[in-house]
């Protein structure tokens, strides 16, 4: 079925037409080739697969080895109420297999630990949804070592977050040029331009376009999670107007804390150290926040699900201006901030 | 654990309950509609109808993660439904019809519903499902997506902006001669192929002649050059000649309307000195390269790259015999659709071979295809966002969310995606608060709305006379109130015209469905007078016993009586409006042109389905 090499056949391109009039030719082609492991298929990783599959990427590899549990039905589409207490990859298996017939798909009953290493050379990407701490530091110390790019993505509820490392990777992007010429140098901590080329539109020759190229750099999670502070890199107007979600996702994701009195303890630690205002803290976010903490929330995650397979999409075949490095939604406000941390 | 069990610790056992028994209208199970059919089921929503009018298409299936192969050409609303049974928890309706038509549609039937999801590809529909829910108060969650934009604002009817609030993109068009003399972008050429020369070959009930004198009047010409004015008349008249032949399938001729087309009418052109003082001149098509044309059919051309020009115009004379052929089977008339290929390929050479003569840009089939047919390109993240949002967001609307309730509906907020738009990059979305509504918007804010209810028995004989007695009497209106059809803009009575006041209201085809303004023409001594009024009229038999009309509960406020100066500007403004949107060469829209194909199978479906419409209408509840 599936034909990963050489130009993509006439259907192809009539199937693919609302999207390749969006990203081109080569990027769809690029994607073809791409072999990409999803690690756990939960609501987000429903979200993510259905989106991935649907863009008509090479090969995908879904591993998971959870039974269907009743709560699952809540917030995964894959699923029915017949499938309760099978392995999840067998309920969803055919369903996924019916979404795009022209995806090579794998499926493994497998949890994350017990998995070699070596396996995972196998991908050019790796996603990865509802890890514990320790699981995330291992699987990101695996990527690194092969020098794969990884996403990772946990839900609360009305609130969840994205953490993207892609070790070192050079976007790049194109835009209709200003007065002011961009320079090289950075923009920010993680993202440095590094060159610029200028194009004419050939229709329109008063349009001049630059292409921009940028090397973004990113740190690994357990980097992140030991050093993350927003000093010098946010305003202070920006500073004050931070998202609560910010610090309660990142204390969540580095400390064990037993109930809520401790959570909010640590929390206001984890504000001093992003050196924002714990005062903007409120109680009722955090007592919210505490109560739906691993909570899977339907629309949230085609929210998240869909921000993480456009960036996957993105990289694969444009080569654009990825995320760097950790994003936070608030399902309140649909608030979605991006940190550089 | 439950499956609801998250959705209870989140939003709270009353909530849940309120969500179990919370009817909710979804318009459009498209690229946005499929995924919020999924995310609505799975938030529990008890009840949720869903409408539309469409088939599937090949081109859908990247996106509406709902179909398959082999629902193509099958309904949208009903595969949809379908397709979300194994883990479906809510009743379900689907509908397959337009929005709009008020038959299958009316107002009372809008008014079962506690909020509205539109899901919808065109400002046409998006604008009608506004005014429904401005009349019922129904709070409406509106959204869009193009490629990698997306949008979602909900409307809180009366208090927070609405879809007409502000300023919409209008289509773009082109003055006369940028088309037909002096093109420079691919664009001019495309629209000079699709919306004059293909028309004028291949659809016979367009009598060039006649055309042209028509719109004399208000032609935006472009240019004051009288030479090129003339010239333009002449080569239009000169094209029945054309169509003749493509009428009376001379293939052997096919080499003259190529060797008119793009080398006398040319040449003609060039004549004209001013023109080419400041552009380049255009160089007539080399000659040779239309008697080299062999007869036999073209070799199999790659659809997405650029061809040479040897190989458009072979291309042009196949097809150009191809629809030759289909004239008398089509009634002489073939009309330009993305999807038929012969039209796709006759307008794709045709603007290659004029670019090529001014020097622009040559395209692919496939990339004049999006401009011709105006695709906009669509892809499932954009929209899972989207729908997820809109979603989300319907919980705060419908006041759910136990920790943040909602004090005024402006705390609310809407979303699009700064990031993915290029707007932001440390923000993938941007959340602004809700706007009030404008107070220059003519949807929102400058008329009261309301329904007027009637029984059918009350309605055979009410007298318009009887309606304004009533309206003056419970809005306290002193004499004067002018009465206006809004659908046409008939004036049905005002303080010199009485003619109408005794007919009943269906003698004057004041029928279901129709929204009547009144209008207060007599100013206070402060210079005030009563907003105007726009009434919706619903005839129903869902009035409580003993009743038979029923004016809606409205507090008119007093406004500053408008002078008849400004209402003359504004009037002259909304008619230029007008004037530009009937602009003979618009081709950009904010839908897709639709294919005629598809849209011929969709009459006659209707016309079956209107038939059977009981069945069709009946409702599917599964689970």
């Amino acid at each position: 079925m599936s034909s990963s090499e050489g130009k993509l056949t006439e259907d192809e391109i009539a199937l693919y037409d609302r999207q390749i009039r969006l990203w081109g030719l080569a990027a769809q082609t690029n994607m073809r080739s791409a072999k990409v492991l999803l690690i756990n298929i939960g609501s987000i990783g429903t979200e993510i697969t259905k989106n991935i599959v649907l863009s008509g990427i090479g090969h995908f590899h879904i591993m998971d080895a959870s039974k269907v549990s009743e709560e699952d039905l809540g917030s995964q589409f894959f699923l029915s109420c017949e499938d309760v207490g099978k392995y999840k990859i067998d309920a969803v298996r055919e369903r996924i297999m019916d979404l795009n017939p022209r995806v090579e798909l794998q499926f493994d009953i497998e949890s994350v630990d017990s998995i070699n290493e070596d396996f995972f050379k196998n991908f050019d990407l790796i996603i990865a949804t509802e890890l514990n701490r320790e699981q995330m530091l291992k699987i990101n110390q695996i990527t690194r070592k092969f020098n794969i790019p990884l996403y990772l993505s946990g839900s609360n509820g009305l609130f969840s977050y994205i953490f993207v490392d892609l070790i070192e990777f050079k976007s790049e992007d194109e835009k209709l040029k200003s007065i002011k010429a961009t320079e090289t140098g950075y923009i920010s901590t993680h993202r440095e331009i590094v060159h610029v080329e200028t194009r004419q539109d050939d229709e329109d020759p008063e349009k001049v376009f630059e292409k921009i190229t940028t090397r973004n750099t990113y740190k690994h999670f357990g980097e992140m999670l030991l050093s993350p502070t927003l000093e010098k890199k946010l305003t202070k107007r920006q500073l004050k107007r931070v998202s609560n979600v910010l610090p309660m996702t990142l204390t969540l994701l580095s400390q064990n804390c037993s109930n809520l009195d401790e959570f909010k303890n640590e929390t206001i630690k984890m504000c001093d150290r992003l050196t924002i205002n714990p005062k903007s803290l409120s109680g009722d976010y955090l007592e919210q926040f505490y109560n739906q903490i691993g909570l899977e929330f339907s629309p949230v995650s085609a929210i998240i699900g869909g921000a993480i397979a456009q960036d996957v999409v993105n990289i694969l075949g444009k080569r654009s201006s990825p995320l760097n490095n950790f994003i936070v939604f608030d399902g309140i406000t649909l608030d979605m901030p991006i940190f550089e941390l | 654990m439950a499956r609801q069990s998250n959705i209870v610790r989140i939003v709270g056992n009353d909530s849940y309950e309120k969500l179990r028994s919370t009817k909710c209208l979804l318009v459009g199970a498209g690229g946005i509609g499929s995924e919020l059919l999924k995310d609505l089921i799975l938030m529990e929503f008890g009840e949720i109808h869903i409408v539309d009018l469409d088939t599937i298409d090949l081109s859908n299936l990247n996106r509406q993660f709902l179909f398959r192969q082999r629902d193509i050409k099958q309904p949208k609303s009903t595969t949809a439904v379908k397709a979300v049974q194994h883990f479906n928890n809510s009743k379900l309706v689907p509908y397959q019809g337009n929005i709009m038509d008020s038959t299958q549609f009316p107002l009372h039937w809008f008014g079962q519903f506690d909020v509205i999801f539109n899901a919808l590809d065109n400002l046409a529909a998006r604008r009608y499902v506004n005014k429904m829910s401005q009349f019922l108060s129904t709070p409406l969650l509106e959204s869009g997506t193009a490629g990698f934009d997306g949008y979602i604002q909900p409307i809180i009817p009366g208090k927070t902006e609405c879809f007409d609030c502000t300023k919409k993109e209008t289509p773009k068009t082109f003055p006369v001669c940028t088309i037909r003399s002096t093109p420079s972008q691919p664009i001019h050429c495309i629209v000079w192929a699709k919306n004059f020369l293909f028309n004028q070959l291949f659809n016979a009930e367009t009598n060039p002649n006649l055309n042209e004198e028509d719109e004399e009047e208000n032609k935006d010409w472009g240019t004051t050059d009288l030479d090129e004015i003339n010239r333009i008349r002449q080569e239009t008249n000169e094209l029945q000649e054309l169509q003749n032949i493509v009428v009376s399938q001379q293939e052997n001729r096919i080499h003259e309307i190529i060797e008119k087309l793009f080398v006398h009418d040319i040449n003609k052109l060039l004549l004209i000195e001013n023109l080419w003082k400041t552009r380049t001149e255009p160089t007539p098509l080399d000659i040779t390269n239309i008697q080299n044309v062999s007869d036999e059919p073209s070799k199999k051309l790659n659809l997405s790259e650029i061809w040479t020009i040897n190989d458009q115009v072979q291309q042009l004379v196949h097809v150009t015999k191809k629809l030759m052929k289909r004239m008398p089977k089509e009634q002489n008339h073939i009309e330009f659709d993305k999807d038929d290929q012969d039209t796709l390929e006759f307008v794709a050479t045709t603007a290659n071979i004029r670019s090529h003569i001014f020097n622009i840009p040559i395209k692919s089939v496939f990339d004049i295809k999006q401009i011709a047919g105006n695709i906009i390109p669509a892809i499932a993240t954009t929209n899972a966002i989207v729908a997820g949002l809109s979603s989300l967001i319907s919980l705060r609307v419908l006041n759910l969310l136990k920790y943040a309730p909602i004090k005024s509906p402006t705390d609310l907020n809407m979303a699009f995606t700064a990031k993915a738009s290029n707007l932001s990059t440390n923000r993938y979305l941007s959340n602004p608060k809700l706007a009030p509504s404008s107070c220059n918007c003519p949807v929102c804010s400058k008329v009261v709305r309301g329904v007027v209810s009637v029984s059918s028995t009350k309605y055979a004989s009410l007298t318009l006379q009887n309606l304004v007695d009533l309206i003056k009497d419970k809005y306290e209106y002193t004499d004067e109130i002018s009465v206006l059809d809004t659908k046409n803009q008939r004036l049905l009575a005002d303080f010199d015209f009485d003619d109408l006041l005794n007919k009943t209201l269906n003698d004057i085809n004041l029928t279901d469905g129709t929204v009547i303004m009144f209008t207060d023409e007599d100013e206070d001594e402060n210079g005030l007078c009563h907003k105007p009024l726009e009434l919706y009229l619903d005839i129903t038999e869902t009035l409580p016993t003993g009743l038979d009309i029923r004016l809606p509960e409205l507090e008119i406020p007093l406004v500053k009586a408008i002078t008849s100066e400004e209402a003359t500007a504004e009037e002259e403004e909304e008619l230029s409006v007008e004037k530009n949107l009937t602009e003979e060469n618009i081709i950009v829209l904010d839908e897709e042109e639709p294919s005629t194909k598809k849209r011929k199978i969709e009459l006659e479906d209707e016309q079956a389905a209107k038939k059977t419409k009981s069945e069709v209408e009946d409702v599917i509840e599964l689970d």
